[in-house]
């Protein structure tokens, strides 16, 4: 009770503020203004080409912005600053992409023990035993030894996850990771994803599931045409939507 | 025929074997298979620092990288050896053994030919695998050297052994300048018989060509074996989850 606003307990874990970016004279995210606290789960839903996936990579800065800034644990991700500094931050910020992008020249394990040892210095031995557990978590344990390319959609994207978690990142983002999923895969991905939001992980994900999103999510942020256009817990979200674009997009969804 | 072919090796073994050695250089067969592998030695990394170069965003580094790239390749192998050995020392000013001027041209040859190799197998990777790292926070250099580099080098192995392969072919070409090699020795050893070119070159010919199978049986192995490890334990082929991106392929 007794710690001030600026003490990094209450920063929220991610702000955007007017962020904007284009491609020429196309806008693809207008003034995002937006944030994520500690702990909490936000899914980012809207119509494709509104500009999710392009709003998710700028938090890690795979994508850059045109103006604004994005601030994690205090500090600005797009501000000038030295490649290193800005390698440190990605290696805190866990990303899981549509296409899982496993290594497919390492097996399951080394994927996910590869950067504690190569990025944070861990020893092989304490890196490697911490995959186990993590693939253990995820449950792949017995495909330890097997490579990325013997494994089913659904298990790549979970070692993905697991390789994400073996930096230990306070925070996580997902792009539609499971939209390249066969619909029988899908359930086993989400478990892993709600298993993380109920241990108090701070989650940011971009997905077309409205069932996760519904049970699991505590906001939704619902963008249009590079804009965020309605903020709002799930259930005011999915009955009470107030933009008519929510509403047009949620009887869509329905039909 | 046969018996003209033995006899002129048991008499001639030891100068195609080491050419004058130790009367004069080292020469023949053992000259050759040291300048070949000297000059695959370097040439190979020497190719991926080209590789990196023309991919690096400064270009400073990409430009004349690029420049020089495309300046080799456009230009036979010949008329480059003729130029370091004509032009070099006359700049310079200083004596440069033949056997250092064909290996110098042919690193820098052969590199450029090669960087074009492995700069094709790491942009046929995609950008999920870059992004993956760095999303993961790994350097450049890191993801290179750890994600990137091993799948490309892997995927060009075919051109890589070709490239290899046309290295010890165009060792032969140190002839015009007098380095001491097989065809060199061979070359001496016509000269001696005069009645036999084609019995002495046909010699010649069989030994380049055992050397140049023995490379690629050598890489067919590795090859293989990588691809045993990389299909694992479980039964059954590996089915690929997505499709191979298809390497650019050395005619």
């Amino acid at each position: 009770m007794t710690q001030s606003a600026t003490s990094p307990e209450l920063l929220p874990a991610i702000r955007l503020s007017n962020v904007c970016k284009s491609y020429g004279d196309h806008p693809v995210l207008k003034n995002i203004d937006a944030q994520v606290a500690r702990g909490e789960v936000v899914v980012i839903c809207g119509p494709s080409g509104s500009g999710k996936s392009t709003l998710i990579r700028t938090i890690n800065r795979l994508e850059e912005i045109s103006s604004g800034s994005i601030t994690f644990d205090g500090q600005n991700i797009h501000a000038p600053m030295p490649t290193k500094a800005l390698n440190l931050l990605r290696s805190r910020i866990g990303f899981v992409f549509q296409n899982f992008n496993l290594f497919p020249h390492l097996s399951v394990v080394d994927n996910v023990s590869m950067s504690p040892v190569r990025v944070k210095g861990v020893a092989p031995d304490v890196a490697y035993d911490k995959a186990l557990r993590l693939l253990d978590r995820v449950g792949l344990a017995d495909k330890a030894k097997a490579y990325p390319a013997q494994l089913s959609g659904g298990q790549q994207q979970r070692v993905a996850i697991a390789r994400a978690l073996a930096m230990e990142p306070p925070v996580m983002l997902f792009d539609e990771p499971t939209s390249a999923l066969d619909p029988e895969m899908v359930g086993e991905v989400l478990a892993v994803m709600k298993s993380l939001a109920a241990e108090g992980m701070t989650m940011l994900c971009v997905t077309h599931e409205m069932g996760f999103a519904r049970d699991v999510a505590d906001r939704i942020w619902f963008i249009d045409a590079g804009e965020i256009i309605e903020t709002a817990p799930p259930e005011t979200f999915f009955n009470n939507p107030r933009h008519p674009r929510a509403q047009r997009f949620l009887a869509d969804l329905r039909h | 025929m046969i018996n003209d072919m033995i006899a002129i090796i048991s008499d001639h073994w030891l100068l195609l074997l080491i050419g004058q050695y130790p009367n004069g250089p080292l020469g023949g067969l053992a000259n050759t298979l040291i300048l070949s592998a000297l000059s695959i030695a370097l040439a190979f990394p020497v190719s991926i620092l080209f590789a990196l170069a023309r991919l690096s965003k400064w270009r400073m580094l990409r430009w004349p990288v690029t420049a020089l790239v495309y300046i080799t390749r456009g230009v036979p192998l010949l008329m480059l050896i003729l130029w370091s050995y004509f032009l070099v020392p006359l700049l310079t000013g200083a004596d440069v053994p033949s056997f250092v001027t064909m290996l110098t041209t042919l690193v820098v040859y052969q590199g450029a030919f090669l960087s074009e190799v492995v700069r094709g197998g790491i942009v046929a990777l995609g950008h999920g695998q870059m992004e993956a790292a760095k999303a993961l926070g790994h350097s450049y250099l890191g993801a290179m050297r750890f994600i990137i580099l091993p799948q490309a080098l892997y995927n060009m192995i075919p051109s890589i052994i070709s490239t290899f392969v046309s290295t010890i072919k165009d060792t032969t070409l140190g002839y015009v300048i007098n380095v001491p090699d097989l065809t060199f020795a061979a070359n001496q050893v016509n000269n001696q018989l005069l009645t036999q070119p084609f019995q002495v070159f046909l010699i010649l010919a069989i030994v380049y060509y055992a050397i140049c199978w023995s490379l690629t049986q050598v890489a067919n192995i590795i090859e293989r074996r990588i691809t045993r490890r990389r299909a694992g334990e479980t039964r059954g082929p590996a089915v690929p989850a997505e499709p191979r991106p298809i390497a650019l392929e050395q005619p």
